[in-house]
């Protein structure tokens, strides 16, 4: 389990005044779920990702995975970034066992691993292309078989699909749906669309700007749905989705001035 | 009455091509050049002909083609000033080739260091920053004072020069390595040695091979000055030494081995790019 307690950090901007980026903010990450922070830019979202990857210290709480305190960046925490990363002199495959070279994996055993991966995104015929020969969503795909190479504990997602065209993100969703029901990975995925939001999370955090805190959490059902029944009209026509839809788009609109969190579950 | 054709008689000829557009280009946007340099160099060389031809210029200062042509082949035959032309051109590739080994050897990673260390940066930003924007002759005679007039202070000559632009790109070269490139690494499990031999390293490649190309362009062009240092072989050499007496035409032909020479590296670093990093403006 990851568990966040109480995170904040605090940015000096360029002229000196303090930012208070992410203000006491409290997760659970459990196994087998997908925890989706959402929120307008500015909400801390990134920033909290951030310091679980490790990229950024926090100025007061702690995070733990596993019960271990989490420090620098490493393997345990897969990221995928929303610009993608890949190496440009290296192949597909070579990008993808990127993290199993820094391991020390001899080339066969990292080939076969890679090519393993690249099936289940769907790219097993580009394991010898570039990375400038892919289209933007097939990049992805393989920053996300990178990510899960070294089979961290947890994959750390900074709004992956955010620079995709929306018919590409759809069918990312659906293969990050896939991704995870066949790996079981727990993840943190960040986006600013609340359908995204809505169709991906077990659970989702709402958060809100100035300073950036978690302002609602919600438990849903929908991704679980679709991995068992496969059908995305069912669910995105269901009531139960534009009523939350609804709800959680007037907190993000909201001007922030609560300081209590409304919690909500469904089931 | 209309003048709108009936579908049928819009295929009047199906065999005809039809007229084929693209969006309005700006700049040169990859056009060929190739043709018109290559007619630009056949009219240069008309022109000069014409010049000497017609005697509109006195031949001491512009020496006929065919008069340079014969030069260079009797330099080839006997040689020039006790030194055959081979060892002219040797003794000056000895003394380019010399210093950028040094210069890259030393250039790279201190300028990798620089761009990655701050203590680096620190010690080194000024020194450089001030020698280099001086023309090599400013400093020429304190090489001479220093370390004598053997090879020693031609080549030092040189690396000073090329050791400039090579270590600056090697920094520009970390400079521009995105965060992003590093965190990924990082959270791949990268260690510093792995982050930088896989990341660091080939990221700045791009930006060092420009840098080295620059700094051979300011070897060729700082040689003149290298072998004014009581040099007796080199094309450097060869060029002030017919220079003293006003033999023009082995000036010319000087001149133009060396922008033969010059050119044929520039077009060989741009093939070891091409191979190296064939990424280059693709990502």
């Amino acid at each position: 389990m990851l568990q966040v307690r109480n995170a904040s950090v605090f940015f000096s901007a360029r002229d000196g005044r303090v930012v208070h980026a992410l203000d006491r903010a409290s997760l659970d990450i459990d196994a087998n779920s997908i925890v989706v922070a959402l929120g307008a830019s500015g909400c801390g979202k990134s920033t909290l990702l951030n310091a679980i990857a490790g990229f950024l210290p926090l100025s007061e709480g702690s995070i733990t995975l596993d019960g271990q305190p989490v420090g620098s960046p490493g393997a345990d925490r897969g990221v995928v970034f929303q610009k993608d990363t890949l190496l440009p002199w290296s192949s597909v495959a070579d990008n993808v066992a990127l993290g199993l070279r820094f391991a020390g994996v001899p080339a066969r055993e990292r080939r076969e691993r890679a090519e393993e991966l690249l099936g289940l995104v769907g790219l097993e015929s580009f394991a010898d292309a570039f990375p400038h020969e892919l289209s933007g969503g097939m990049r992805q795909r393989v920053g996300i078989a990178r990510a899960l190479a070294t089979d961290p504990k947890i994959l750390l997602m900074d709004e992956p699909f955010g620079a995709l065209d929306s018919l590409t993100r759809e069918q990312m969703q659906e293969l990050l749906i896939d991704v995870w029901a066949r790996t079981g990975k727990r993840i943190f995925f960040i986006t600013h669309s609340i359908e995204e939001a809505l169709f991906l999370g077990t659970t989702v955090v709402v958060m809100s700007p100035r300073p950036g805190r978690i302002v609602a959490r919600f438990d849903l059902d929908f991704v679980r749905r679709f991995a068992a029944e496969r059908d995305v009209r069912a669910i995105l026509s269901a009531p139960e989705f534009a009523e939350l839809y609804d709800e959680i788009r007037s907190l993000v609109h909201r001007p922030h001035a609560e300081t209590d969190t409304p919690r909500k579950v469904l089931q | 009455m209309t003048d709108f054709a009936r579908p049928g008689d819009s295929v009047v000829e199906p065999l005809n091509r039809p007229k084929i557009v693209r969006l309005h280009p700006f700049g040169l946007d990859g056009a060929r050049t190739g043709p018109i340099s290559l007619a630009t160099a056949v009219l240069l060389l008309a022109a000069w002909f014409l010049v000497t031809h017609y005697r509109l210029v006195p031949p001491l200062f512009l020496p006929t083609p065919q008069e340079v042509a014969t030069q260079f082949l009797a330099i080839v035959e006997d040689g020039y000033a006790g030194a055959t032309l081979w060892e002219h051109v040797s003794a000056s590739l000895f003394r380019i080739f010399s210093a950028a080994v040094i210069a890259a050897s030393l250039g790279i990673p201190l300028g990798l260091a620089m761009g990655l260390n701050r203590w680096a940066k620190g010690v080194f930003d000024t020194p450089i920053e001030f020698y280099w924007p001086l023309p090599p002759l400013a400093y020429l005679p304190l090489m001479i004072i220093w370390l004598g007039i053997g090879e020693v202070s031609k080549i030092v000559l040189l690396t000073l020069a090329m050791f400039a632009p090579v270590c600056l790109s090697a920094q520009a070269g970390v400079r521009a390595l995105p965060i992003e490139r590093v965190n990924a690494a990082l959270s791949l499990g990268a260690g510093r040695w792995q982050l930088f031999r896989a990341i660091v390293l080939p990221s700045a490649l791009p930006e060092i091979l420009t840098g080295l190309r620059i700094g051979i362009g300011v070897g060729w062009s700082t040689l003149v000055a290298a072998e004014l240092i009581a040099a007796t072989r080199g094309i450097g050499f060869m060029i002030m030494s017919a220079s003293h007496f006003l033999a023009t035409d082995v000036v010319f032909v000087g001149i133009g081995i060396i922008a033969a020479f010059a050119f044929a590296f520039s077009y060989g670093m741009r093939l070891l790019e091409a191979w190296l990093v064939p990424w280059k403006g693709k990502s």
